[in-house]
């Protein structure tokens, strides 16, 4: 059935900031390895994922997930080069900016003060996006949030508890009543 | 060309030699097995047995390193096979490395390969709309191409005889375009696809949305059980393989069923070279088969040769076969062989958003699609191009992305996502293209793949009549859904190239006439009565229907008259 080609086979919208091959930094075509996903950065990107996929009373969060260990994998297998620098670039903003405006790293900082830092990337990103008319794509934030979403909701604990996921349903039923609040299918 | 290794010829004989396991391949064996004809069953890739040999079934999205991404290696070591959909960590060991078996394009051309016993009937699409006479005489009424030599009441039959034991699902729709078959009862239609049948019935008339004919048993009935199959359950997971063996596969049906009657041998490793021709006889007597581990030749010999190595690599296999009597290649006389090759348009799709309906949800996974049956050029030309198209069609409720919550962190965003979004229309378009002698295939006169077989070069491309259906396809579609309320509707041209469409064929076409095509009405070489061809390669023109249950049904029908022949004493 051919409609696969059109929709994420994990029913997770991947923002095409993941998955664009725009060659937008010609410098930089050497591939990055493992080296760089150090602990401390795994768990630099485990609190950044959990500042944006938090745990809450009904479902765990991006450290749960461990988004930080997903996207060492992800972004060492599937990124381009260029992707990989523009992830880089997008990690040391976050640790200059922590530095800078609260005086420590990102993992020491309160949550609301985490907020802000990536809150202010997140604005950064909107307003080129609207000035330059730039593909979002070149911005930092936008890629990072994404990966986060991906890796959470196709992790175990994001399908499993903050969505629903059988492996083997009984049947289809094509359908069946709905309210809010009721929590969608994790694969399609 | 190599050592030849014939361990005796009559432990290499049988009655009937098929090339090729796949969806028609193991159709053959089936048939052949079933009557008490000694068969064998070569293929080229190696061994997949049901349930034992499908890794990836019972995963989950995290089992996957990558999360069924591709890497960036994938995509760099196998820059055709990358672009099919199915190539994917849970599924790609069913398809072919470019690098194992290069392929030369003269135009662009994606060959999506798969070479393992059940070839690509692992991890095919499992549509399977039965052909109107429409179809069978579109050539001839529109004038492109040659006619065909049945028409839809020779196959009828047929058709029944292989859905029946296959099992397909749909709803009898009493259509023109797309005659009803042997039906289980059908994936229904979700409350948005209820609400497209609705509208375009009401605001055209004569178009149809409606369940398509689909390869997956809804309901097993007791011939189903008897393969050691059951219901589908709907996790949309087939082109793994199918711990149910809820959708159709040879290796989950035809060949078990085929082993049962004890008249099967199955070799795979086994590509074959050539057809060899007996120029005293006047017939084809045997292969020569490479050993695909040993790179050994060995001979095997049979009273009939069915060659179903999936279309291009049946063109390629005859177009080698090559004697003093047939100099370009087995019973190519009419030079005809490897030309019109074509295959479906599948550049255009398109989809939009739809108010309304949130009422309503599903659960369990749909591995099928409605469509709108073909509405196009049929009594007559009613457009600017001939004909038709398959659309596709469906809604589904993909979970809500987030973008429009106002703060992309924390709590209240990350709830925001956990529910279904609004509903979503999607359409894709499978398009006729007509069938020209430019388009082809033929042997390389110097590069060789690794067992000493000539490579392929394909040489096809698009004509301004896609062009043409492509836009209207868009704008009919457009139309219909805009009616329906749809909005925000994108549509978009992959401008991929022929061949991803995974439903390339011709090359050695059906017809009356011998000086213009290269099969008779049963799927005989006109010039080698011994040798059949009921794969993709047999296809006079594509029709806008899914082609595999045509190949099936054609096999089946060729297999029953060859076994007439043997027990006349004609083959």
């Amino acid at each position: 059935m051919k409609r696969r080609r059109f929709l994420s086979s994990v029913a997770i919208l991947v923002p095409a900031a993941i998955v664009s091959t725009d060659v937008l930094f010609s410098s930089c075509n050497r591939r990055v390895d493992e080296h760089y996903f150090s602990q401390e950065n795994i768990t630099l990107l485990d609190e950044i994922g959990e500042t944006i996929i938090p745990a809450t009373t009904t479902s765990p969060g991006a450290k749960a997930a461990r988004v930080g260990e997903f996207m060492k994998v992800y972004v060492t297998d599937c990124y381009t080069a260029e992707q990989q620098s523009m992830f880089w670039e997008g990690i040391n903003k976050i640790r200059k900016l922590s530095k800078n405006k609260y005086g420590n790293e990102f993992s020491k900082l309160a949550v609301s003060q985490k907020q802000d830092v990536l809150r202010s990337l997140e604005n950064e990103a909107k307003n080129i996006k609207k000035s330059n008319k730039e593909s979002s794509a070149t911005q930092f934030y936008p890629m990072i949030k994404g990966l986060v979403v991906f890796g959470f909701f196709s992790s175990k604990p994001g399908a499993t508890k903050a969505l629903r996921y059988i492996q083997t349903p009984d049947s289809y039923q094509a359908q069946v009543p709905y309210k809010k609040g009721d929590k969608a299918w994790a694969t399609s | 060309m190599g050592n030849i290794n014939s361990k005796g010829s009559s432990e290499n004989t049988f009655d009937a030699i098929v090339i090729g396991s796949g969806i028609s391949g193991g159709w053959a064996a089936k048939e052949l097995c079933e009557h008490g004809v000694k068969t064998l069953v070569l293929e080229r890739g190696r061994d997949v047995k049901h349930l034992i040999d499908y890794p990836t079934m019972a995963k989950d999205p995290w089992d996957f390193l990558h999360r069924n991404d591709l890497t960036q290696k994938e995509k760099e070591d196998n820059p055709v096979a990358s672009k099919c959909y199915a190539f994917r960590e849970d599924a790609m060991h069913f398809f072919v490395k470019d690098k194992e078996h290069p392929y030369i394009q003269e135009k662009p051309f994606d060959w999506i390969r798969g070479y393992q016993v059940g070839g690509k009937s692992l991890t095919w699409g499992r549509c399977t709309q039965r052909w109107s006479n429409f179809e069978f005489t579109g050539p001839q009424r529109f004038g492109y191409g040659w006619d065909w030599p049945i028409r839809y009441e020779d196959v009828a039959p047929w058709y029944s005889h292989v859905e029946k034991f296959i099992g397909i699902c749909g709803s009898k729709d009493g259509l023109e375009a797309m005659p009803d078959g042997e039906f289980l009862p059908p994936f229904e239609l979700n409350v948005v696809e209820q609400h497209l049948k609705e509208s375009i019935l009401k605001n055209y008339g004569n178009r149809y949305f409606v369940h398509a004919r689909w390869a997956h048993l809804t309901q097993p009935n007791q011939i189903h059980l008897d393969q050691g199959r059951g219901r589908c359950h709907a996790r949309n997971l087939c082109q793994r393989g199918c711990p149910f063996g809820g959708y159709f596969s040879s290796n989950s049906s035809t060949l078990p069923w085929a082993a049962k009657t004890g008249n099967l041998t199955i070799r795979p490793f086994s590509v074959v070279h050539s057809i060899i021709y007996d120029e005293q006889k006047q017939k084809a007597t045997g292969v020569r088969v490479i050993d695909t581990n040993t790179k050994l030749a060995t001979e095997f010999f049979a009273k009939v040769i069915f060659v179903n190595g999936s279309a291009l690599n049946t063109n390629l296999i005859l177009l080698n076969s090559t004697s003093n009597r047939f100099p370009n290649g087995l019973g190519n006389d009419s030079g005809i062989l490897g030309k019109y090759i074509c295959h479906h348009n599948y550049r255009g799709s398109l989809g939009g958003e739809i108010d309304g309906f949130t009422d309503s949800y599903y659960s369990g996974r749909n591995p099928t699609d409605a469509i709108i049956a073909n509405y196009r050029n049929l009594h007559k030309t009613d457009t600017d191009f001939i004909g038709g198209y398959t659309t596709y069609a469906g809604a589904r409720r993909n979970r809500n992305d987030g973008e429009t919550y106002p703060e992309q962190m924390g709590a209240g965003y990350k709830e925001s996502m956990t529910e279904p979004g609004p509903w979503t229309v999607y359409s894709y378009v499978q398009g006729e293209t007509i069938p020209k002698e430019k388009n082809h295939v033929r042997l390389s006169t110097d590069k060789k793949d690794e067992w000493g077989i000539p490579q392929l070069i394909t040489s096809v491309e698009y004509d301004d009549n896609d062009d043409k259906l492509l836009n209207d396809f868009f704008v009919q579609t457009e139309e219909m859904f805009t009616k329906a309320g749809v909005k925000n509707i994108h549509h978009s041209d992959s401008k991929q190239a022929p061949g991803l469409d995974i439903h390339e064929m011709g090359g050695c076409r059906m017809g009356n006439d011998p000086k213009t095509s290269m099969l008779d009405k049963w799927n005989a070489l006109h010039h080698c009565k011994n040798v059949f061809v009921t794969d993709g390669a047999c296809m006079a023109s594509t029709g806008n229907q899914s082609p595999s249950i045509l190949y099936m049904t054609l096999t089946a029908r060729a297999c029953n008259h060859v076994v007439e022949e043997m027990k006349k004493g004609n083959i």
